[in-house]
């Protein structure tokens, strides 16, 4: 029961709100906070191997089912968290931006329908929500309805909707595949048709990977992701984007997590792991390159779900060994979701002040906003994974695993290690530019308006607070959420791994300072050369690609629709030359005086008339005479007797 | 059997009734109009309970030595309660619509004909009966097509009456060859043909069939007409040209297959290898046209052209779970479409816009239309809140099962471009100025919005609860196979 309430709560909040007019309450706010204990309330008991499910009755093919095993449960309050701490700072906010209340009611649906995909118990439920929670944000990226607002929102909609059609046909092939449809939380699946399997998951992957920003199908992030008002930018970079990676995770359920070569899907592993490894490195690259701050967070937010996506990868690939992979990315999730809310969260303040995002334009903000810098630079360590902040213990987690895979796997995947290291001295560099440009460096011209945020920084302490607490103490959460839940996944041997893993050890520490240090020399070299400011040939970029492939298409179609009506006026052209000869060949023959037929000239009446006269006067004869019997009218003709005649 | 004798006769009758009184007033005729279709509706729905509890309903006679015969199987009665609930939001939305028509009682009169006819077709037991309703329903339906006696009215009457005919010729050639082959034209005894097997021509009398009732059913290229009579007032457009006269096309099709050759017969047809491609060349190219028309209500009918195909692809893969969604989607795009169309029309009626380019700000003087329109817009992508996201996952699992999976394919494909169809429809009518909801008061805008929103409500409840309407579908599939 508590399960169907976690989702519903929100959804009677923007009831409520539809009914409240005139008086401003702070629905979000109240709400997440109701779902926040209900579910570190209710919740508690799944971590010690007690999951919870419900099942509505409804008869028919689609009964909807809940469940909530530690995984989920991890989501749900991560989520009910961001939402809260996003939701101190919406009010104020929002007053800059405006049409504050439709905004909070696309929170409360969009909060509803991600607890709902969290709390899913089975595929359609799940694929659901996962559709009501594209349609719920999809006003956050419109909600300036101008025409940029419009565009980022039609890239979203339609990725989005591609994603959900590749989950249905997915969940249609998962079904064709295994007989009867896997309910969330169960796996590995033993298929029956392995290929059809095969692209069943890998069509899961397509549909959860363009929610979770995976190249090649992230091309809708950075557009969406920065239009949209500062808050809801924080929820879809925060929390919305890893509603994919959730999805991947159960993906991998079904192939099967620590078993590795033995189940069906043993391309899985690998493919997400290059795959990850190429998002990261799109996403950083793009970023580098970005002068707006609210882009350069989206493309972060595309290269740190490569992260994620390659602990994933890394944790499948491993096998039973590769519990480290797995819960560095469940790690990685929950602090991504902090720090790059709080930095989003950071830039909408200055944002509001300066109505600039523009980071050539800005500078020198420390001294009017010395709390939202320190801020800032919390979360800015966070992200590049300074020690003593929450990026530092996930980024070693995810670390410790892939040069386990580099050392016991394929030899390729020694160039993946070499090339996350890369990632990381990018991600420094690109956060030295956005911190060096926005908050130090020389003072703006811009104009400044009068430092009025309390509750926006409010909002940023409190994830500020978790950032380092989880800095201060990074074994507690893998100890006690990740690794019940890795578990419950079924890597077994998760606890005795993480046990072997110390997160204080010289050479990560060394190895994350020298990133630090290389990644600041980078950035000072790149501001000094200007490369920051190179434009990519079209052909480089994959939205240039897009684009090229869009009007090849274009004029492909043009080509197309011009040969079709070509045709078709030729043809036309045609009918009408051919309808008029017959037409006077007629009036030629109706125009005839006279006529002879079987020797005998008619006067006065044309031949065809007679003809058509004669063949009537037969039939009358023919019925009326030889064949009176109309109650039992046969048909003049028999085809089966024809047939048989001709058979004889 | 007086169940079905009434739902049948109760168009006729309150047409009749409308046409002896020329001089009542609107509100009378209204009243009347609308107890004749309350009325037919409730018998319709109580025939469908005694179909579905499996009892059967026969009348039949001889004319001239050919017997007919109405016997409503489950198929049938599916179909029934379709056309028959969904008269009855026409009829009430018609009352706001043609408030300030002109000829309103020529309207009435055929608007409730043709309910009779659509029902004859839908409880027809035998081709007899199904091919003379079938012929009905086109002459009854004419009068509501040139309603507007425009000159594009007339040429759209005359293209209607033409496609129309000339595919139920065919039609009559086919059935007097299967009477030859069969002795025999009733439906309820198992599929006509299949006793007789295999035999030569038997590809050619099914391209007969398809050809003759494909016209009604839009299949490519004998789709020209529906786009033309589009110049039918809205409500007729709604009703007969996206659900009952293109639906007795596909219903003669379903007719064709799973009753004339029946499933295992049509397996073993070469043709049945090409029709599922016909209609998902029809599926694609009838919505890429339709993203390409301005005018509302010709997208609305491409787009029709595109979805009739969903339900004969669904019938063309003779598998169970596809004529599952077939059946599903019968029943969940008809609620979708009239709701798009209802919101056409008020658009029209409103604003007196029809072209999508124009629609700027249009959304902010309609909300409630525009929202169900946008309700409407999601169903036909197929996502997930929406009914039609049953159809489409059972059309894709029975294309799956039948080995056909590009099949699938086509219709992710065509999902995608529905929402390009759609989406930017409903953002555009969003843009520009922001207006008050002015145009959205009133009793006749109400009468309009009612079917409409309710519609557009009933689309989700049934999206979100596919169980309210799986018992008719179960008992079709059950019905055939």
């Amino acid at each position: 029961m508590l399960l169907v309430m976690l989702p519903a709560i929100p959804l009677i909040g923007a009831l409520a709100l539809l009914l409240i007019r005139g008086k401003s309450v702070n629905m979000p706010l109240i709400t997440s906070l109701i779902v926040l204990v209900l579910a570190g309330v209710g919740l508690s008991s799944v971590f010690g191997g007690m999951p919870l499910a419900y099942r509505l009755p409804l008869a028919g093919p689609f009964v909807p089912t809940f469940q909530a095993d530690p995984l989920s449960a991890i989501f749900v309050m991560l989520a009910a968290l961001l939402w809260f701490a996003v939701s101190i700072y919406a009010p104020e906010y929002m007053k800059h931006e405006g049409r504050a209340r439709s905004f909070q009611l696309c929170t409360l649906f969009t909060l509803s329908a991600v607890l709902g995909v969290f709390l899913a118990g089975d595929l359609f439920t799940m694929l659901l929500f996962f559709e009501l929670m594209t349609i719920a944000s999809f006003f956050w990226v419109i909600h300036r309805w101008n025409k940029e607002a419009i565009r980022a929102g039609y890239f979203y909609l339609f990725f989005s909707i591609t994603g959900g059609l590749f989950l249905a046909l997915g969940i249609v092939l998962m079904g064709a595949s295994t007989d009867v449809l896997p309910a969330i939380g169960v796996g590995p699946v033993t298929p029956i048709e392995p290929k059809m399997f095969a692209w069943s998951l890998a069509l899961f992957v397509a549909g959860f990977g363009i929610k979770a920003g995976m190249v090649p199908l992230h091309l809708w992030l950075p557009h969406a992701h920065s239009v949209a008002p500062t808050p809801g930018s924080a929820l879809l970079s925060g929390l919305l984007i890893k509603v994919g990676a959730y999805g991947l995770i159960r993906v991998g359920q079904y192939a099967g997590w620590g078993i590795g070569w033995g189940s069906g899907a043993t391309w899985l592993g690998s493919s997400l792991t290059v795959v990850g490894i190429s998002t990261m490195l799109v996403g950083v690259t793009a970023a580098l390159l970005q002068s707006d701050a609210k882009r350069l967070l989206a493309y972060h937010s595309v290269s740190q779900m490569g992260y994620i996506i390659l602990g994933l990868g890394v944790g499948l690939y491993l096998g039973a060994g590769g519990g480290l992979g797995l819960v560095g990315a469940i790690y990685h999730i929950v602090n991504h979701a902090l720090f790059k809310a709080a930095l989003f969260l950071g830039v909408g303040v200055i944002y509001v002040h300066t109505n600039e995002t523009n980071l050539y334009n800005l500078g020198g903000l420390w001294r009017r906003f010395p709390m939202t810098a320190i801020l800032m630079f919390l979360a800015v360590l966070g992200i590049t994974g300074a020690p003593g902040l929450n990026g530092y213990a996930s980024k070693t987690l995810l670390h410790h695993a892939v040069s386990l895979a580099a050392e016991t796997g394929a030899p390729w995947l020694v160039w993946v290690e070499r090339l996350f290291l890369l990632v990381g001295v990018g991600t420094a560099a690109s956060f030295t530019k956005l911190y060096y440009l926005m908050f130090l460096g020389k003072p703006t011209k811009v104009k400044i308006a009068d430092n009025k945020s309390r509750s926006l920084q409010l909002a940023m302490g409190l994830l500020a607070v978790v950032m380092v607490g989880i800095g201060l103490r990074p074994e507690l959460f893998p100890r006690s959420m990740a690794a019940p839940a890795a578990e419950v996944l079924g890597m077994q041997d998760v606890v005795t791994t993480l046990a072997g893993v110390s997160f204080w050890n010289g050479n990560d520490l060394v190895g994350m300072f020298v990133t630090l240090a290389l990644g600041m020399l980078v950035c000072w070299a790149g501001l000094r050369s200007g490369a920051f400011h190179w434009h990519p040939p079209i052909w480089l970029t994959l939205e240039g690609l897009a684009k090229l492939a869009g009007l090849g298409f274009l004029t492909l179609w043009r080509v197309g629709a011009g040969l079709y009506r070509s045709t078709v006026t030729a043809i036309r052209e045609i009918g009408r030359t051919m309808g008029f000869r017959l037409y006077s060949a007629c009036r030629r023959l109706d125009q005839s005086r006279s006529g002879t037929i079987g020797g005998v000239t008619l006067t006065g009446i044309s031949a065809d008339a007679a003809l058509l006269m004669m063949t009537l006067a037969f039939l009358i004869v023919f019925y009326t005479l030889i064949d009176l019997g109309l109650p039992n009218l046969r048909l003049p003709f028999s085809l089966s007797q024809w047939m048989r005649a001709l058979a004889r | 059997m007086l169940d079905l004798i009434l739902a049948l006769l109760s168009g006729a009758v309150g047409g009749l009734i409308i046409a002896m009184m020329p001089r009542a007033s609107s509100r009378l005729r209204n009243t009347i109009a609308l107890i004749f279709s309350v009325t037919g509706m409730a018998f319709s729905w109580r025939v469908a309970q005694l179909v579905f509890a499996g009892e059967s309903i026969r009348i039949a006679g001889e004319i001239g030595g050919l017997s007919w015969s109405l016997e409503p199987d489950p198929l049938g009665a599916v179909f029934g309660l379709i056309a028959s609930t969904l008269w009855l939001f026409a009829t009430i939305y018609s009352f706001g619509y043609m408030a300030n028509e002109k000829k309103q009682r020529t309207y009435y009169t055929f608007l409730l004909m043709s309910f009779s006819v659509t029902l004859g077709v839908a409880f027809s037991g035998n081709l007899v009966a199904l091919y003379l309703f079938y012929e009905l329903l086109t002459f009854a339906t004419y009068p509501l097509v040139i309603h507007e006696r425009s000159l594009e009215a007339m040429k759209a009457g005359a293209k209607y009456i033409i496609y129309s005919l000339s595919g139920a010729g065919a039609i009559l050639i086919a059935i007097v060859v299967t009477y030859g082959w069969a002795g025999n034209l009733d439906f309820a005894g198992g599929p006509i043909l299949a006793s007789g097997g295999i035999r030569p021509g038997l590809s050619l009398l099914l391209a007969l069939f398809v050809g003759g009732f494909g016209v009604k059913a839009a299949i490519m290229p004998l789709h020209r007409w529906l786009p033309a009579a589009m110049v039918a007032p809205t409500p007729v457009s709604a009703l007969l040209h996206a659900v009952a006269v293109v639906y007795s096309g596909v219903y003669g099709i379903l007719r064709v297959v799973y009753s004339v050759f029946g499933h295992e017969l049509m397996g073993q047809l070469g043709l049945s290898y090409v029709l599922p491609w016909v209609a998902a060349f029809t599926i694609l190219v009838g919505v890429t046209i339709a993203t390409q028309q301005d005018v509302l209500k010709r997208r609305l009918a491409y787009h029709t052209i595109s979805q009739l195909s969903y339900i004969l692809l669904g019938a063309f893969t003779l598998q169970p779970w596809g004529l599952a969604g077939a059946m599903l989607h019968m029943i969940s795009y008809s609620t979708l479409k009239i709701t798009l169309f209802f919101g056409a029309g008020i658009i029209a009626k409103q604003t007196g816009e029809t072209k999508v380019s124009k629609m700027g700000g249009v959304g902010w003087q309609l909300p409630k239309t525009m929202a169900a329109f946008g309700i409407a817009s999601l169903g036909m992508i197929g996502m997930l809140p929406l009914n039609t996201f049953w159809s489409k996952y059972y059309l894709m699992k029975g294309s799956v099962a039948g080995g056909r999976w590009p099949l699938a394919l086509v219709l992710i494909g065509s999902g995608v471009i529905n929402a390009f169809c759609f989406i930017p429809t409903v953002v555009a009518a969003f843009t520009g100025e922001r207006g008050k909801p002015t145009a959205e008061r009133g009793a006749e805008v109400s009468l309009m919005l009612a079917p409409t929103v309710l519609l557009a409500g009933i689309a989700l409840l049934i999206g979100l609860w596919p169980g309210l309407v799986w018992p008719g579908v179960q008992a079709v599939v059950n019905w055939f196979f």
